[in-house]
């Protein structure tokens, strides 16, 4: 049964290599997005702690993105 | 009404979005890919390989429905001149370029065991060929273009002509003698698929959508941070 499964009654390269390289293809996406997004959110937690303590604070307090970046960024660590 | 359309009002939903998303992807990709796989029956003339459709068609479907977004947004921002309209387009295209490219190779692999070859240049896979490289044209736009509103010109106007091909895509199999079939799902009409393997379809489609949202709220939160670290540097 499983055999019949895997094979597809001789179709099995054709579905099982179309699904493969789909999925293949959506997991190399996800992974380079959700890597550029990390690399991003990273450097711009940097600059923000890089800045001096009033311009930080400026910046948190008039930046929603800033203060959420900077809190999701420290759970991370 | 535009405090929704503030950056940090869509960043926090944003967030909200990715969570939950996650939270049911997989249970739903498993349940369209048990349909897809197990439950849907083989074609009386295709046999099994009719289930290449499951992901072929699908991704067809994206790569036009996403080029067709970024054409009528590209017009918007001609008039409008909507900033934000270019983030989203910007999020959308790479997402469009993979599904087409998906589709022809999966429309490759589908046509050796039912055509008899893994490629033929009619009308509609040369059609599909010509978006991915509008694709190109638009993305690396942005890429190879240093110059922000000039890149934006010019991956508009590639958008707005690349429109032209969405109708000639759709209508080849009726205009021209293909080796594609004519459409089985129609939006206006009776669909000529069973429901046994409709609903797979659609199931799979929904679960494409989903991955499709989850890649675009990604890209465009990369592309709200962009934005800020620039405006922090100003500071």
């Amino acid at each position: 049964m499983i055999q019949n499964f895997l094979s597809m009654n001789g179709y099995g390269l054709f579905v099982w290599g179309s699904f493969v390289i789909t999925f293949v293809a959506c997991g190399l996406l996800y992974y380079r997005t959700h890597k550029t997004l990390k690399k991003y959110e990273r450097e711009f937690a940097k600059e923000i702690n890089e800045l001096s303590f009033e311009r930080k604070k400026i910046v948190i307090e008039n930046s929603k993105i800033a203060s959420q970046v900077l809190s999701s960024f420290s759970k991370t660590i | 009404m535009f405090k929704i359309l503030n950056l940090s009002n869509i960043f926090y939903w944003i967030e909200k979005l990715i969570g939950f998303i996650n939270s049911v992807f997989f249970i739903l990709l498993l349940v369209a890919l048990s349909f897809a796989l197990i439950f849907s029956p083989p074609d009386y003339l295709q046999g099994d390989s009719v289930r290449i459709m499951y992901v072929h068609v699908p991704s067809a479907w994206i790569g036009l429905a996403s080029f067709s977004s970024i054409s009528i947004l590209s017009i918007a921002h001609f008039i409008f001149k909507i900033k934000n309209i270019r983030l989203i387009t910007k999020s959308i295209a790479p997402i469009g370029l993979m599904f087409t490219c998906l589709a022809l190779v999966t429309g490759s692999i589908w046509g050796q065991p039912t055509w008899g070859t893994w490629w033929v240049w009619d009308a509609r896979i040369t059609s599909m060929f010509i978006l991915a490289l509008f694709y190109v044209g638009f993305i690396s736009t942005h890429k190879l273009i240093a110059n922000e509103n000039k890149a934006n010109k010019i991956s508009s106007i590639i958008a707005i002509i690349g429109l032209i091909n969405i109708p000639i895509i759709k209508y080849s199999v009726d205009w021209w003698n293909t080796l594609h079939q004519p459409a089985s799902i129609k939006l206006i009409g009776e669909s000529s698929i069973h429901s046994s393997m409709l609903m797979p379809l659609l199931l799979m489609f929904f679960v494409f959508i989903l991955y499709c949202a989850l890649i675009f709220l990604m890209k465009y939160k990369t592309e709200i941070i962009k934005i800020k670290k620039k405006n922090i540097k100003r500071i």
